[in-house]
């Protein structure tokens, strides 16, 4: 059974349709990239999934439960015990790096609060930054700080969308590699969205690779490798 | 789901108050001079050939103030914003001060200079005159707007075209057309402003259309002729706003700047010195002088005028300060509810975003506002605003809400929209985002608005001289009233004094935004 599923959807900015009768499954416990060039509409599933968009028809399902349908939100983001990584990262500015990460645990006992934030904290090795704020902050602690606030709330769904897109490629080895030890330690299924091949054939387990709102191929990443889509075949190369 | 993610009936709430106290009023007044004042054809026919005369002269003195100060704003912003000049800080803020004081302030101070040294004030008493002080009073606005496009090009623009051409070139074909829309807003903007004024004008003896109007309303009680002379000033306003709307809706108007955005920085020493001995020219002429000019007639008699002076404003101090204080919380709040309106929810889904309404009422001279107000509120059942300070605060509100809306409405589209949405995601309750949130994000510019909201509901003549409750004691009208008759030293007492305590109020807030600018506020590393 997959853990996320889109079916038939059609969506739009304005006059600009950017997915028409989409339909994707993702299975659990697993990462999945979502590759495609800029604006073939990878960020808009991301955001679809994650309730940020309501599609103008088709359903969202999250954990056999559909979450939105047909213009109608049903479940809420917040709701969906889903994570989200934004390219910005969108680290609150005026709060520290401990605040970001407690901010979501606003209901929660302080103490209780604490052991969950410095268990993240411990997790990634920022314990030394917990008073910093984001501007005090290299390009990779932000990184690191991002994922955490999202995996505090424990979440089944973790979203991110290209979250390497503006740092160097040495940095992007040591992202990318906390990214494996994360699927490794937690119980999560990961939807990663990138333009960059490379970077989904390091980590990814399973690949769909959309093109001007459709899927032109998917599967695992040896599958894709060998895929005689004419248009996989020219996305690989370039 | 797009942008929007608050829903708050409050912002609608304030929307209606605000077309229900100040718009309606307005719309009243205008209207009531075509059917209730007499038959349409009959107010026509009292606009003569000289009021047209007099309306053509008010705009050329108008558009004249408005092309040399954006042309000197202009330059200053450059200086300030563009280049290494040396005290960058001091210069940005001293220069600032002739536009948080009462336009009358230079203009007594001018008029002083005139007398002690040529014993006669015929050339500054003059549309020259109204020119000169005007274009120093408003410079500054269109410095800040200027300066704010300025800071606001991305340096990589700038770099791009010095790796394939000059820096003339550069400047003439990359910089200056990208901050054209604040060059045309900052022109607009001072000119609603100038034609508005009636303070300088009135004190040189030159009559222009808002003192025409304002003798015809309170001499003469001609108030069909005031009210039709409003009318015809209004739609000037009005069409050259909505004619560049768009590009004063662009211009980063009054932005307060993030911390750690850099702009390009051009640091040749010749533009370098020429750039200091502008700034210095410019703040020698626009506050240095007229400050000493004042200080020695309020003190050449020894210190009797200044104590009478002060004797007589004392009383006016806690009223004015308390009634500004209340009139820039009241802006800000409407200011926000604008801003809220017009950037965080889905402008689809909202016929409340009332940002042309605050824009026209912002374009309305002040003397209308009040004629308008006036006229609205002298009827029974509404009397009890006639009679009290609330008519004057709805006057503050109706002028001043589009800056406070501009303002805060650039810090809001400062702060990326994904912070809002990660809150969403996090399950954050909208109060709580509002709170948590927002309202830290953009401190320093609620902060900003409330000031600028404050020194200008403190200096605001035009609206309150026409509005102002029998008996109470309002600084700049008990300035304005007494200066009519009393001798210079006593004038430029009053004035020294309204300078100074203004500056003192400039300082204070000075401090106390330091803090709220270190701590809050949305910063882009």
């Amino acid at each position: 059974m997959p853990m996320i599923e889109l079916q038939n959807i059609d969506h739009s900015y304005g006059n600009k349709s950017v997915l028409e009768n989409f339909s994707l499954k993702i299975g659990s416990n697993g990462l999945t990239c979502l590759l495609g060039s800029s604006g073939c509409g990878k960020t808009t599933v991301l955001r679809l999934i994650a309730g940020l968009e309501i599609p103008k028809s088709g359903k969202v399902i999250i954990e056999n439960k559909i979450v939105s349908e047909n213009g109608k939100i049903i479940v809420p983001p917040h709701k969906r015990n889903t994570g989200f990584i934004f390219q910005d990262l969108a680290l609150w500015p005026h709060f520290t790096v401990y605040r970001n990460i407690a901010f979501g645990l606003i209901e929660q006992k302080e103490k209780d609060v604490k052991q969950s934030v410095y268990k993240m904290l411990e997790f990634f090795g920022l314990q030394s930054l917990a008073g910093k704020y984001p501007h005090q902050l290299s390009g990779g602690q932000k990184q690191l700080v991002a994922i955490s606030r999202s995996l505090v709330l424990n979440p089944t769904v973790l979203l991110m969308d290209e979250p390497l897109a503006n740092i160097d490629v040495k940095l992007k080895r040591k992202i990318l590699d906390h990214i494996i030890e994360l699927k490794r330690n937690f119980n999560i299924t990961i939807v990663y969205v990138t333009h960059d091949h490379r970077e989904a054939f390091a980590i990814a387990d399973n690949i769909v690779i959309m093109n001007e709102g459709k899927i032109e191929d998917a599967g695992t990443v040896e599958q894709i490798k060998r895929s005689g889509n004419q248009y996989v075949k020219y996305f690989l190369e370039y | 789901m797009g942008r929007k993610l608050i829903k708050h009936p409050v912002s609608t709430g304030i929307y209606l108050l605000f077309i229900l106290l100040i718009v309606v009023p307005v719309v009243y007044t205008v209207g009531s001079a075509f059917i209730s004042d007499g038959s349409l054809g009959k107010n026509i026919r009292l606009l003569d050939k000289e009021t047209f005369l007099l309306l053509g002269k008010s705009i050329l003195i108008a558009l004249i103030i408005a092309l040399l100060s954006t042309l000197s704003g202009t330059v200053l912003g450059f200086s300030l914003y563009k280049t290494r000049v040396k005290f960058q800080g001091f210069f940005k803020v001293a220069l600032l001060i002739p536009l948080f004081v009462s336009p009358y302030i230079p203009a007594v101070a001018w008029k002083d200079l005139f007398f002690t040294v040529f014993h006669t004030t015929n050339f500054i008493s003059s549309n020259t005159g109204v020119i000169f002080v005007l274009t120093t009073v408003f410079t500054p606005l269109s410095m800040l707007i200027t300066g704010s496009a300025f800071a606001a090009i991305d340096t990589r623009l700038e770099e791009s075209g010095l790796m394939i051409t000059k820096f003339g070139n550069v400047i003439v074909k990359i910089v200056l057309p990208l901050i054209k829309p604040a060059v045309l807003s900052s022109f607009i903007l001072v000119f609603i402003f100038s034609i508005s004024e009636f303070s300088v004008p009135a004190f040189f003896g030159v009559r222009v259309f808002t003192t025409e109007i304002f003798t015809q309303f309170s001499a003469f009680y001609n108030h069909s002729l005031a009210i039709l002379q409003s009318a015809l000033l209004i739609l000037v306003c009005v069409i050259l706003l909505l004619s560049e709307k768009k590009y004063i809706a662009d211009a980063p108007f009054l932005s307060v700047s993030s911390k750690g955005t850099s702009s390009k920085r051009y640091g040749k020493p010749v533009i370098n010195k020429l750039s200091f001995l502008f700034l210095s020219v410019w703040l020698f002429i626009s506050v240095i002088l007229p400050l000493i000019v004042l200080l020695m007639q309020s003190f050449k008699d020894g210190t009797a005028s200044i104590v009478k002076a002060f004797e007589l404003l004392l009383p006016t101090f806690g009223s004015s300060a308390g009634l500004a204080f209340a009139g820039a919380v009241l802006i800000v709040i409407v200011g926000f509810a604008a801003a809220y309106n017009s950037t965080i929810k889905n402008k689809k889904e909202t016929i409340k975003s009332f940002d042309p309404l605050l824009l026209i009422v912002f374009a309305i001279p002040s003397t209308i506002l009040g004629i308008s107000l006036i006229k609205f509120y002298n009827h029974p059942g509404v009397d009890f605003i006639y009679s009290s300070f609330a008519i004057i605060l709805i006057g503050y509100v109706g002028k001043f809400s589009f800056i406070s809306a501009k303002l805060v409405e650039n810090a809001i589209k400062q702060i990326p929209f994904s912070l809002f949405e990660a809150a969403q995601i996090e399950g954050i309750s909208s109060s709580v985002g509002l709170r948590k949130i927002l309202f830290p994000l953009i401190a320093p510019a609620l902060f900003a608005a409330f000031i600028i909201a404050f020194i200008f509901s403190m200096s605001e003549l035009g609206t309150t001289i026409m509005v102002y409750p029998p008996g109470s004691d309002i600084l700049p009208i008990k300035v304005y009233t007494i200066m009519a008759n009393a001798p210079q030293s006593l004038t430029s007492s009053m004035t020294l004094i309204v300078f100074l305590l203004t500056l003192l109020f400039i300082s204070g807030f000075y401090f106390i935004a330091k803090p709220v600018v270190k701590n809050y506020g949305y910063a882009n590393d």
